[in-house]
């Protein structure tokens, strides 16, 4: 066991690397920071004197040798744009992010388990059909649309939510929703498929022909066992959250990671940028690597070897 | 009950009239102190609050409302003294000011002459690595005559001084307090004249900024304002709309009309003195030709482009002199859009048929440049000119400007920060980034400008570049688009038309 997880750290670091060096490049081949940080009347000699004195015109292999020297002390530099250390920018910024994507998944799971256990229940039934039917939406419309949508009834119209920012309960209300409902879709379908196959397996049958109510039937012997996939799912998805969690809070000022690096991406802030890709990609990594031995624990039939 | 509220009102109002009636009487002056809070939501905040390391407009505009420089600008654009009472060019190369006196940053730091050596020195110490160094580099040095005079150096003439030390590159420091800050802290911790203090700043969510109430030109009247960031313009529209913020900057376009319908709100437009163009590369045939680039003007229909994509919010302009800028003269007329002449002229040149050209556009930046570069395209084609478009990303955009490898033809815009034609006319003939144009009789009319340091003197002999500029048309002209700022009817606002988010007037109304 101990090998294992050894193992896919090693791996980890390998992929945080990898990713490091893909946003890098990514981020030099779309252009230079040097007109957007100098004032509109610069000439060219003087982006060019400013590109020479903070190495911009250095050969892209090295600079991000040099980046890496000192990244690998915890050092990601100076932000180009807010004149401080770009690491405890981006850190001080995680808490915001994990409120939205963890109240957003909470909340996806708690519409996804019951939606998709009654919608499996009553199999071909109007249940079964409303519940596809909001699956199929949910997955259908895109979240930045439903975002300005919810804004406009809930926050202008009816005055119930505040349209954007960060405060209290009220404030993660829309921004959690817009990130949950894809996940809250995409779960409900699995629950259902899941559940259906686990309500015609033998040991089922058996605690039928025991007598048992259905009702115990249903959530004490298929549920437990149909929400293993769950958490494999929901583990893999936590990326693509962080991803959706971007936009989302671009449209709700939501003071998060995603946020400022999208606008660090903008401003071509490259320490930002590459701290911000570290944290993330870090978290992913983490988050699966916790997903697979919270498998191991759930299915006693997976074994590590 | 209406009735009732409305007697009420009428009642207070009486009131307050005959208060103010007999304030007036007895002399009393008004000086209340400053109460209330304003929320403003904003499209970008400050990346810092080191004036000297400033990224982009919307930092500069903003960071005014806590620092001083030595000048200012009234409502109309006007320069007037600020932490300078007045200022002289005492030779070709220096600039003498007189500093007002009594001055104190918030910390109760005095301001004096020493505060502007160090802020200069600081500015243009390489070591700064200072983001507005190539807008104090004609700055040799400061001297100090007496606690409240410094003389300015300058490497060359440089008639802007005054305005470049305002509120745009000449915001003053506390020696003291930025010594013993230290040049990250100084980002979060200003210490200005100005007349905010900045109380918090949580970076993408909110900044407070606090009345000065020992400002030098009186307290400002209202005590709190929380700003907040809101970038997405729906989300921003939506606050101002649902009432959780007062004042909104800036408003797209296309929701203008719908919210001025709205009578619970004040829209209020400037014209921003951003001046959109299309560079020509004059050097190369068919552009050496005047009567090809003439014709480029004639067959781009502006209005059209103003009226569909700006929904009417703009300015048609004749040159790259922008409406606001000093000497700008209503009376040289924009070319009308006339395709027929724009063939005449192509054919007159040698290019009946037209020609191909590539031109180059981009995304990503401040303003949208892509969308008017389309229209302009088809708008060149229609007259037998077959033109390529290039759509860039901004930063991508840069390298080839500064290695010259722009095409023929692109759009671009500039901000005339500093009000003032010659500033923008000699950055767009520097011979670099794309843009060739040279004429020694303009250079010269220019150089009698800059050598006049009476705004009123110059703006008069503006009049002449216009008409030269109009007829060599080294550039499509095209326009400054509105700024529109939103607030809701319980502020009074008049927003400033170089951009400055200048929040002293601010007051609440009732």
């Amino acid at each position: 066991m101990r090998r294992y997880i050894a193992g896919r750290l090693a791996t980890a670091v390998l992929v945080i690397l990898g990713v490091s060096v893909v946003s890098f490049f990514l981020t030099f081949l779309t252009g230079d920071p040097a007109e957007i940080m100098l004032p509109p009347g610069a000439t060219a000699a003087q982006i060019g004197k400013f590109r020479a004195e903070w190495g911009f015109d250095d050969p892209v292999i090295v600079q991000y040798w040099r980046f890496l020297k000192r990244a690998v002390y915890g050092d990601f530099g100076i932000s180009l744009r807010h004149g401080q250390q770009s690491l405890p920018l981006i850190a001080a910024r995680l808490p915001a992010t994990l409120q939205l994507t963890v109240t957003a998944m909470l909340l996806a799971i708690a519409l996804a388990v019951p939606l998709g256990v009654l919608a499996a229940t009553h199999r071909g039934g109007p249940i079964d059909l409303l519940a596809m039917g909001v699956a199929l939406v949910g997955q259908s419309v895109p979240n930045f649309w439903l975002a300005i949508m919810m804004i406009l009834l809930f926050a202008v119209s009816w005055g119930l939510l505040p349209t954007s920012g960060r405060g209290g309960v009220a404030h993660v209300v829309m921004p959690a929703a817009a990130i949950a409902i894809n996940l809250m879709a995409l779960l409900t379908r699995l629950v259902r498929s899941t559940m259906i196959e686990m309500l015609s397996e033998d040991y089922v049958r058996t605690a039928r022909a025991k007598g048992l109510r259905e009702l115990f039937v249903t959530s004490r012997h298929a549920l437990p066992n149909a929400l293993i996939p769950l958490v494999t799912v929901v583990g893999l998805q936590f990326g693509y959250i962080l991803g959706g969690a971007v936009v989302i809070e671009t449209i709700f000022t939501w003071p998060g990671v995603g946020l400022f690096t999208i606008q660090a991406i903008l401003n071509r802030d490259y320490p930002v940028v590459q701290a911000s890709v570290f944290i993330l990609a870090t978290a992913v990594v983490l988050i699966n690597l916790t997903v697979d031995l919270l498998y191991v624990w759930l299915d006693p039939r997976i074994r590590v070897t | 009950m209406n009735q009732r509220a409305m007697t009420r009102r009428t009642a207070l109002r009486i009131l307050g009239l005959t208060a103010a009636a007999a304030g007036l009487r007895t002399g009393a002056p008004a000086a209340a102190a400053p109460t209330g809070e304003v929320k403003i939501g904003l499209a970008a905040e400050p990346n810092t609050f080191d004036p000297h390391l400033t990224v982009g407009r919307n930092t500069q505009i903003f960071i005014a409302n806590v620092y001083d420089g030595l000048t200012a600008r009234d409502v109309q654009g006007n320069l007037v003294p600020a932490l300078a009472e007045s200022w002289k060019r005492l030779n070709a190369t220096t600039w003498q000011f007189a500093l007002r006196k009594g001055v104190k940053f918030h910390n109760g730091d005095d301001f004096n002459a020493e505060c502007v050596k160090f802020t200069l020195d600081r500015a243009t110490n390489p070591e700064t690595k200072a983001t507005i160094s190539s807008e104090v580099s004609t700055i040799g040095g400061a001297e100090i005559v007496d606690p409240f005079t410094v003389n300015v150096i300058t490497r060359t003439p440089d008639f802007l001084l005054p305005v470049r030390l305002g509120e745009l590159f000449g915001l003053m420091l506390s020696p003291k307090h930025t010594n013993a800050t230290g040049k990250e802290a100084i980002a979060v911790k200003p210490n200005g004249t100005g007349p905010f203090k900045l109380v918090t700043w949580a970076k993408n969510e909110r900044l407070v900024l606090e009345a000065n109430e020992n400002y030098w030109r009186g307290s400002p009247k209202v005590k709190t304002i929380v700003v907040r960031p809101i970038l997405e313009d729906a989300a921003r529209v939506a606050a101002l709309q649902a009432g959780e913020v007062d004042l909104i900057a800036p408003i797209p376009h296309v929701r203008i009309a719908e919210l001025q319908k709205n009578d619970k709100l004040v829209i209020k437009t400037i014209a921003a003195p951003r001046i959109f163009h299309v560079t020509i590369d004059v050097r190369k045939p068919p552009f050496d030709n005047v009567k090809v680039r003439q014709a480029l003007n004639y067959a781009v229909d502006v209005n059209a482009i103003l009226k569909t994509l700006y929904f009417g919010h703009g300015t048609r302009l004749a040159t790259v002199v922008d409406k606001g800028a000093l000497g700008y003269d209503p009376s040289v007329a924009p070319y009308p859009y006339d395709p027929s002449k724009a063939k005449a002229l192509l054919a007159e040149a040698g290019y009946p048929n037209g020609f191909e050209v590539e031109f180059d556009s981009f995304t990503g930046s401040i303003a949208d440049h892509s969308k008017p570069a389309e229209a302009i395209v088809g708008y060149l084609q229609k007259v037998g000119i077959r033109a390529k478009a290039n759509v860039f990303e901004f930063s991508a955009l840069g390298p080839r400007r500064v290695q010259n490898k722009t095409a023929p033809l692109f759009i671009y815009s500039i901000g005339n920060a500093y009000l003032e034609p010659s500033w923008v006319i000699r950055w767009m003939t520097q011979g670099g980034l794309g843009m060739h144009y040279k004429n020694a009789r303009l250079d010269e009319l220019l150089t009698r400008i800059e050598a006049t340091d009476d705004p009123k003197k110059r703006a008069p002999q503006y009049s002449d570049v216009q008409k030269l500029i109009k007829d060599e048309a080294p550039f499509i002209f095209l326009y400054q688009a509105d700024a529109a700022f939103g607030m809701s009817a319980r502020v009074d606002y008049t927003p400033r038309p170089d951009e400055t988010q200048w929040l002293y007037p601010l007051a609440l109304k009732g």
